[in-house]
C-alpha cells in the first residue's frame, strides 16, 4: 500500500468501526418530567375531612405531555351525601393541586405548571364557594400531598417545596421565611441520627408546633421531626425490634383535631410493610400492625377521621386503616379509574374514580362484598385550554 | 428549535423564494462579471491568452488524464451535491427541516447528540430564510466546483471543501447520520449518506501521485468492505427486530421502517412497491433478512480480498444490491418535500464502482513521465500585478467556473455566519404567526391603575415617551410569560430606557393582588428592569382598560383552566397616540419565535424614537 492510499483505508475502516460498534446505544427520551411525584411518595390525588366536609383532590382530563391534564377539587358538604366540583378558578392547575385545612377554612396551592414558577393560593370559608387569593407562595410547592399545611389557631401556613426548601408564613401568605431546608435539617444532630435524604410532609401538630417528615438512611429509624423551643428533634414512633434493619420512609403526616397520624412503609421492594402510627398532642406513639405490601405500590393516600388512613394500592387494590387499635382491612376490587378513597364516619369508604371527564363515587359499607355507584358528575374540562 | 411556524405557511414560503430568487440574480452576476472579466483580460493580453490555450491543448498530452474512478466520484458526487441544493429550495424546508427532519432524527440518539443538533437547529429555526437559501448555494455551490475542476489545487480543494461541509451536514442535519441511535442498520442507510460524499470528498482530494497505484483501489474495496461485514453482524444481531417481519402483532423493524416511508408522499406506483415489499417483509422477514445478511457479508469478503476476478462480480452485486435497497426500503429518500438527498445506496454504489475502476492503473503518459518537475515560482513572485494578470488571462474555463462555485459558496455562507452571529430571531416568524398589522393613528386610550410598587401610573404620566404596552394574566402558565420576555428583551435591544416605557396591565380578573405582580416580574425577571411597568387594580378598572383598549374580557374558565384571554401589543407614541396594534399570540412559544416578536416590536419602537 502506498502512503497515500493508506489513510483512505484508515477513514474508511474507522468508520466501518464506529458505525459496526456504536449502533446500539440505547437512548431515553424526556418523558412528562415535573409531574410524576418523586420516587416512592403518593400521587397527589387524596382526600381530607375537615368540619366543613370531606374534600378530594382527583386529576382529570387527557393527556399530561399536552397540558390536557386537570387537577379538580370537590367537596362533600358535612352531613350531604353528594360531591360537587369546587376547583379553584383563575389559574391552570396542571401541576396539580395540594390542599390544606384549618377549621372551616381550606386553602389550597395550585402547583405550578409549564412556564409559571410560583405557587398561587386560593382560600376558601364557605366550602369552595368562593375563592380569594392569598400568597402566593414564590417557589414551587412540592409534588406531595402534604406539602402544604396550615396550623390550627394562628393560620400559619407551611409549605414544603420542591427545593426541598420549607417555609413558613402568616395568613396573608406573602411574607415568607425560611424555616428548614432539607440539607440544614439533616446536619442537625436529629437529622444526622436519621440520615435525612429527603422531606416527604409537612405538618403542624395540634399545638401549632411545625413538624416535617421524610426518609431516612439509617434503617430503622423513622424521619418525624418537630421543632421544640428553635431545635429539631427527631420525634418520629420508635419501630419494633422487627424493623430495625429496614429504611423507613414516611409516606403521609396529617394532623386531624388532637391526633397526628403518620404512615410508614419499611423496608424495600417485595419485603416493604405499611404501618401506621398515631400521637395524641405529641405523646407518645401507637403503632398499627404491619402490613405487608408484597410489591405492590402505594398509589395514594387519603386521611379520615379519628386517624383512619385509607390507601390505593397498584393493581386497583384498596386498603383501609381504622385508627389507633385497628388492623388493616382489605377493600374489595376497587372500580376501575380509583384515584383516592375518601373515609366517612362509620368505617364507610368511597372509592373517587375520575377519567376524563366522568368523576365517579363508589361507596362500599363494611359487610358488603361489591362497591356501589352513588354519584357521577360531569366535569367541564378545557381541552386545549393550557397548551 | 421548532419555529412554530407552520412549515407551509405562505408569508415563509413567499419570503424564501424571494431570498432565493435575489441570491440566484447575484449568483447569476458572479458568474457573468467572472465570466467578462476573464474574456476582457484575455483580449488585453492575447499572447498570454495564446500560451494559456496552448498549454491547455498541449495539457492531456503533458499530464496524466484524470482516472476513470475520480472521474466517476467527482461528477457523480458534483451532480449528487446539486440535486442536493436544489432539494435543499423546496419550499418546506426553510421552516420544516429543523423541527420535522432534523430534530426527528436526533430524538432517538443519546441526549448530548440531541443537545448538539438542537443547538444547531435553534440557530437554524431563528433565521429560516438566511439558513435555507445559504444551505441551497453552498450545496449547489460545491457540486459545481467538483463538476468543474478536473484536476489540480482546484480540483483538490472542492474535495477538502466537499469534506468539510460534509461532516456539517452529517454532524448537524444527520445526528451523525444515527449512528448513536438503536435500530442503526445498512438497510436504513447507516452511516449516513454525507459521511459517503465525505470518504469520496477525501479522495478526490488525494495528490495526484496516488491516482495511479492499484493499491488505492485496494483501500477502497477493503474499507468498504470491512464496513459491510461490519453491518452484516449487526444485521444478524438478535433482539433487533430484524428477523422478525411481525412481532408481537406489530411490524418488524424493517417492516415497520418500509411501512412508514409508504406513507411520504410520493407517486403512487413508488408507494406501491414499498407497500408491497412490506407486505413481503410482514410475510418473510426471516428469509429477507438472511439474504440480506448473506449479500452484505459475502460482497463485504469479496471487497477485503482485493482481487479483481472477486471485486467485479461483488461491485456488480454490490450496485443491485444497493438500487433494490434505494427503491424498495429507502424510497428514493428524496419524496416527500422535506428530503434532504437521494439517501446513500447511490453514493455507496458509485464509491464501490470507483474502488474497483482504481484497481487498474491508469497509464501515465510517456511526456509527463519523463517531464522534470517545473521550478514553481515564489508567492512574492506570483503575487505581482504583472503575474496575476498574466495568470488570470492564462486561467482555463474550469479555474473561472471553480471560482465562479466558490464565490457560490460564499454567497451562501455569509449570510449563514452573520445570522449566526445574531442572537435575534427574524422578525417574519412573527409575522408569519400573526400577520402583519396596519398603521394606526388616534389619542389611545387613558388609564390610571397601580403599578408593581403600589405607586398610581396613568398614561398621561408616561407622555413623552414611546409606550409599548400588552395585557399580561400574572398567574398564566403560557403565553404571557412568553410576551414579557418578548418585552423584556425588546427592552434590551432599544437599550434606551430614557425614552421607552414597557408597560403590562394585569389581565386577570381574579388575581389582582400587587403581590401576584411582583411575583410574576420577579419570575420573569422583570423586577430591576428600570422602564417596565406592571398595572393592576380593582376587577372593575381593569375590565374598563381591557374594553377600551378593545381586547377581549377575560373570562374565568372552570375546572382548573387559566383564564381566557387574547395576546395583544400596542405602540403608543410620545404624544400619546395609538400607533400599531401588533398580534402577538406567541404560537407554541419557541426559542426563535420568542425573540422574533421583541424585533418586531423594537423595530415599532425604533421607528417612533426616529433611529434607524
Amino acid at each position: 500500500m502506498n502512503r497515500a492510499a493508506r489513510p483512505a483505508l484508515v477513514a474508511l475502516a474507522l468508520v466501518s468501526v464506529l458505525s459496526a460498534g456504536c449502533g446500539s446505544t440505547a437512548s431515553s427520551g424526556p418523558g412528562p418530567a415535573g409531574e410524576a411525584p418523586p420516587g416512592g411518595t403518593p400521587f397527589l390525588a387524596t382526600s381530607l375531612v375537615t368540619a366543613a366536609g370531606t374534600w378530594a383532590v382527583a386529576v382529570m382530563g387527557g393527556s399530561v405531555a399536552t397540558h390536557d391534564n386537570f387537577w379538580q377539587l370537590f367537596v362533600r358538604p358535612a352531613g350531604s351525601t353528594g360531591w360537587k366540583l369546587v376547583t379553584p378558578p383563575g389559574v391552570a392547575d396542571n401541576g396539580g393541586l395540594v390542599a390544606a385545612a384549618t377549621g372551616r377554612s381550606l386553602i389550597t396551592g395550585i402547583r405550578p405548571s409549564q412556564y409559571l414558577t410560583y405557587t398561587p393560593l386560593a382560600l376558601t370559608r364557605d366550602g369552595g364557594h368562593v375563592w380569594s387569593p392569598a400568597g402566593p407562595l414564590d417557589a414551587a410547592l412540592a409534588n406531595t400531598p402534604d406539602a402544604l399545611a396550615a396550623a390550627p389557631g394562628t393560620g400559619h401556613l407551611l409549605a414544603l417545596l420542591t427545593t426541598g426548601a420549607v417555609k413558613v408564613a402568616a395568613p396573608g401568605y406573602t411574607r415568607w421565611s425560611t424555616l428548614a431546608t432539607r440539607g440544614m435539617l439533616a446536619a442537625t444532630p436529629a437529622g444526622r441520627r436519621c440520615g435525612l435524604t429527603r422531606l416527604t410532609a409537612a405538618a403542624f401538630s395540634p399545638l401549632g408546633m411545625p413538624l416535617l417528615a421524610g426518609t431516612c438512611s439509617h434503617r430503622g429509624t423513622a424521619g418525624v421531626f418537630a421543632l421544640t423551643r428553635g431545635t429539631w428533634r427527631l420525634a418520629g414512633p420508635a419501630l419494633p425490634a422487627s424493623l430495625a434493619g429496614r429504611p423507613i420512609r414516611v409516606l403521609s403526616l396529617t394532623v386531624a383535631g388532637n391526633r397526628e397520624t403518620a404512615l410508614l412503609a419499611a423496608g424495600t421492594g417485595r419485603d416493604t410493610v405499611l404501618l401506621g402510627a398515631w400521637s395524641a398532642r405529641g405523646g407518645r406513639w401507637a403503632l398499627s400492625p404491619s402490613l405487608p405490601l408484597g410489591g405492590a405500590q402505594v398509589v395514594s393516600v387519603s386521611a379520615g377521621p379519628s386517624g383512619a388512613i385509607g390507601i390505593v394500592l397498584n393493581g386497583r387494590a384498596g386498603i383501609a386503616l381504622g385508627g389507633p387499635g385497628s388492623s388493616w382491612h382489605w377493600l374489595p376490587f376497587l372500580p376501575a379509574g380509583t384515584q383516592a378513597l375518601a373515609l366517612g364516619p362509620q368505617a364507610q369508604v368511597d372509592a373517587l374514580a375520575a377519567a376524563g371527564t366522568t368523576f365517579t363515587d363508589w361507596a362500599w359499607a363494611p359487610g358488603s362484598a361489591a362497591w356501589a355507584k352513588t354519584q357521577t358528575l360531569h366535569v367541564p374540562v378545557q381541552y386545549g385550554s393550557s397548551g | 428549535m421548532n419555529s412554530g411556524v407552520n412549515v407551509n405557511d405562505p408569508t415563509v414560503i413567499a419570503a424564501f423564494k424571494s431570498a432565493l430568487v435575489h441570491q440566484g440574480i447575484i449568483a447569476l452576476l458572479i458568474f457573468a462579471v467572472l465570466g467578462f472579466a476573464w474574456l476582457t483580460l484575455r483580449a488585453w493580453l492575447p499572447a498570454a491568452a495564446q500560451t494559456g490555450e496552448q498549454a491547455e491543448a498541449d495539457g492531456p498530452a503533458a499530464v496524466p488524464a484524470e482516472p476513470a474512478w475520480r472521474q466517476l466520484l467527482r461528477i457523480g458526487f458534483g451532480l449528487l451535491w446539486v440535486f442536493d441544493g436544489i432539494l435543499q429550495a423546496q419550499p418546506k424546508m426553510a421552516i420544516g427541516l429543523p423541527s420535522q427532519v432534523i430534530e426527528p432524527i436526533a430524538a432517538s440518539s443519546p441526549s448530548w447528540v440531541q443537545h448538539l443538533v438542537n443547538w444547531a437547529g435553534t440557530t437554524w429555526s431563528y433565521h429560516p430564510m438566511q439558513a435555507g437559501a445559504s444551505a441551497v448555494w453552498i450545496q449547489v455551490g460545491i457540486g459545481i466546483w467538483l463538476l468543474a475542476a478536473p484536476r489540480g489545487a482546484w480540483s483538490r480543494l472542492a474535495g477538502l471543501v466537499s469534506v468539510c461541509w460534509g461532516l456539517v451536514v452529517w454532524v448537524f442535519g444527520e445526528s451523525f447520520g444515527g449512528v448513536f441511535a438503536p435500530g442503526l442498520t445498512w438497510l436504513f442507510g447507516a452511516p449516513g449518506a454525507v459521511l459517503i460524499y465525505c470518504v469520496a470528498g477525501a479522495l478526490i482530494a488525494l495528490p495526484e501521485r496516488t491516482w495511479h497505484s492499484p493499491r488505492l483501489g485496494r483501500a477502497i474495496l477493503a474499507g468498504t468492505g470491512a464496513f459491510l461485514v461490519g453491518m452484516a453482524v449487526l444485521q444478524a444481531w438478535p433482539g433487533r427486530g430484524f428477523w422478525q417481519g411481525i412481532s408481537h402483532g406489530q411490524p418488524g423493524t424493517l417492516a415497520g421502517m418500509t411501512g412508514a416511508m409508504a406513507q411520504t408522499q410520493q407517486p403512487g406506483l413508488l408507494s406501491a412497491w414499498i407497500r408491497a415489499f412490506t407486505t413481503f417483509d410482514e410475510a418473510h422477514g426471516f428469509a429477507v433478512n438472511l439474504v440480506a445478511v448473506a449479500a452484505l457479508a459475502l460482497i463485504g469478503t469479496a471487497f477485503l480480498t482485493g482481487q479483481r476476478r472477486l471485486a467485479r462480480p461483488a461491485v456488480i452485486a454490490f450496485t443491485v444490491l444497493c438500487l433494490a435497497d434505494w427503491v424498495l426500503i429507502e424510497d428514493f429518500g428524496f419524496f416527500g418535500g422535506l428530503g434532504t438527498d437521494p439517501n446513500s445506496m447511490i453514493p455507496f454504489a458509485l464509491l464501490a464502482i470507483s474502488g474497483y475502476l482504481a484497481l487498474t492503473p491508469a497509464t501515465v503518459p510517456a511526456a509527463a513521465a519523463a517531464s522534470q518537475p517545473v521550478t514553481s515560482a515564489g508567492w512574492r513572485e506570483r503575487a505581482r500585478p504583472a503575474s496575476l494578470r498574466h495568470a488570470a488571462a492564462t486561467a482555463s474555463f474550469s479555474t473561472v467556473a471553480s471560482a465562479g462555485a466558490l464565490g457560490l459558496i460564499i454567497l451562501g455562507a455569509a449570510p449563514m455566519a452573520a445570522a449566526q452571529a445574531n442572537p435575534v430571531a427574524d422578525p417574519i416568524l412573527a409575522e408569519a404567526i400573526n400577520g402583519s398589522s396596519a398603521p394606526l393613528d388616534f389619542p389611545a386610550p387613558a388609564f390610571s391603575l397601580t403599578d408593581q410598587h403600589g405607586r398610581t401610573v396613568t398614561l398621561a404620566s408616561l407622555r413623552g415617551k414611546v409606550v409599548l404596552l400588552t395585557f399580561l394574566d400574572d398567574t398564566c402558565s403560557v403565553d404571557c410569560p412568553l410576551i414579557a420576555q418578548e418585552f423584556r428583551q425588546a427592552g434590551q435591544l432599544l437599550g434606551d430606557t430614557q425614552h421607552v416605557e414597557l408597560v403590562a396591565i394585569n389581565y386577570n380578573p381574579l388575581y389582582t393582588r400587587v403581590s401576584y405582580i411582583q411575583a410574576f416580574d420577579r419570575q420573569e425577571g422583570l423586577a430591576a428592569v428600570r422602564n417596565w411597568v406592571y398595572l393592576t387594580g380593582a376587577r372593575g378598572q381593569l375590565e374598563q382598560v381591557w374594553r377600551r383598549y378593545g381586547a377581549a374580557p377575560a373570562e374565568i374558565l372552570p375546572a382548573g383552566a387559566m383564564i381566557g384571554h387574547g395576546d395583544y401589543a400596542f405602540v403608543i407614541d410620545q404624544a400619546g397616540h395609538l400607533r400599531r396594534e401588533l398580534g402577538f399570540d406567541t404560537g407554541p412559544g419557541t426559542e426563535a419565535t420568542k425573540s422574533s416578536f421583541a424585533a418586531e416590536l423594537t423595530d415599532a419602537a425604533r421607528q417612533l424614537l426616529g433611529h434607524p
